[in-house]
């Protein structure tokens, strides 16, 4: 496992442990997703610049792309829950568990 | 929703299926289940209800964190051995994250804890999309993957039968009832995943006609919970009649269709020399038996007390369109003689 290897991974991880266990506010979810998918940015274009092929040179901004529109469709989930329940809480989120 | 939106949201849906489908390249397929989620949620939160708004905010989460795990998995492989393809992810630890995430996406048994909410607050339509289409793209992924024998895929077929056998039990609401029934049956799917792959696309295909008579029905009968099914002698007669047919498919008896898959499975894993696993799988789908006894009982096989609701009313034609449910009914109970021959006779 190479540096480079170790330190995305890691920030992967440390965004997914907060994603799952820091469950206070919808918005730090959401930022934690963000903060995922920066570190699988940062890797893939690491990946291309290492292999300096122009076949892959396109898809860290396909990524990127996707990434924005997830963020594009979590923004709006945030601000429907807090028109609906409230605020952003995640404990509000409590109507559908029986 | 303007129709110009509604129909470039279904189209955004069939598109990112068919981009999975056939795609080689983890990137392209982790694009094409972005495309398929991002166009879900939309379709969940259409009504502008607190519920249903809840049901889209979780779908979300749950299903954007499986992608990063699952772009994750490919992107570790690819630097650990240099492969991008589906079909080479063959070292353990992205192998182990990619089968978790997808089981995330499509609600196996540790990580389901979303799709029983998730399915309580949408409609009856859009449960239907939810528990047959989007299960699809992720089970492909699945198929294609090269699982050694590896006992991951086992604990989560196993816990995947016995949680949505037994959390099934407590539930008085459908469409609860029937995301537990989801879970079990791709329990169902994923004990047979590696040793025979095309038993797995068999009981696919079969939960899929018996899943998509039984939410037309509910839909038809615009019941979701148990109390509101004992008024459905009034007003379809004869599909109250037909009704525990289809659940016992569903809880796989032998005449019907559910048994097919369920016997095929189980013959192969004997076969296999797993007669223990299967024995318990075959004892967790008890469990499973039980709930759909209960619904076709107070469907069907009582009458409510109260007067008002024996009493037959006004009959109207239906106003939605009945073909589909006709023929995902027939075809989810009278299906069992057209069982390939090529799996018996080995």
């Amino acid at each position: 496992m190479t540096p480079t290897h170790f330190a995305f991974s890691s920030a992967f991880i440390l965004g997914l442990t907060g994603l799952a266990f820091h469950r206070s506010h919808l918005l730090s979810a959401l930022i934690c997703l963000e903060a995922m998918m920066v570190s699988l940015f940062i890797a893939l274009s690491l990946w291309t610049m290492q292999l300096n092929s122009t076949n892959f040179s396109a898809s860290p901004l396909l990524l990127l792309a996707f990434s924005a529109c997830e963020a594009s469709m979590g923004l709006p989930s945030l601000v429907a829950t807090a028109r609906t329940h409230g605020s952003d809480q995640i404990r509000n989120l409590n109507l559908l568990q029986c | 929703m303007s129709p110009l939106m509604f129909s470039t949201l279904l189209l955004a849906l069939g598109l990112g299926s068919t981009v999975t489908f056939s795609s080689s390249h983890w990137l392209l397929a982790w694009m094409g289940l972005e495309i398929n989620s991002l166009a879900m949620v939309p379709l969940m939160a259409r009504p502008h209800f607190p519920r249903a708004v809840e049901a889209a905010t979780k779908y979300f989460l749950a299903q954007a964190t499986a992608a990063a795990m699952i772009l994750f998995a490919g992107m570790t492989n690819a630097w650990m051995t240099g492969q991008w393809t589906i079909e080479m992810m063959t070292h353990p630890l992205p192998l182990t994250l990619v089968t978790l995430a997808l089981g995330l996406k499509i609600g196996l048994a540790p990580v389901h804890a979303w799709l029983p909410e998730v399915l309580q607050g949408v409609d009856l339509t859009t449960g239907l999309i939810l528990s047959t289409w989007q299960k699809l793209a992720p089970l492909a992924l699945l198929l294609q993957l090269p699982h050694g024998n590896s006992p991951l895929l086992i604990i989560l077929a196993l816990s995947s039968t016995l949680i949505g056998g037994w959390a099934g039990l407590n539930q008085t609401q459908l469409r609860k009832i029937l995301a537990y029934s989801s879970i079990a049956h791709l329990g169902w799917m994923m004990v047979i995943l590696q040793y025979a792959p095309s038993l797995t696309l068999l009981a696919l295909l079969t939960y899929i006609v018996m899943t998509s008579s039984i939410f037309l029905l509910f839909k038809l009968n615009n019941t979701t919970n148990i109390n509101a099914l004992a008024t459905s002698h009034t007003k379809i007669p004869v599909l109250t009649l037909f009704a525990p047919f289809i659940l016992l498919s569903l809880g796989g008896l032998p005449p019907l269709t559910g048994f097919m898959p369920k016997w095929l499975i189980l013959h192969e894993l004997t076969m296999q020399g797993m007669g223990t696993l299967a024995t318990i799988t075959a004892l967790t789908a008890l469990l499973s038996l039980y709930f759909y006894l209960r619904l076709s009982y107070s469907m069907s096989l009582t009458m409510s007390p109260n007067n008002l609701l024996t009493s037959p009313l006004w009959r109207l034609r239906p106003h939605q369109p009945t073909l589909p449910l006709a023929i995902s009914a027939t075809s989810a109970t009278m299906l069992l003689p057209l069982t390939p021959a090529a799996f018996l006779v080995r």
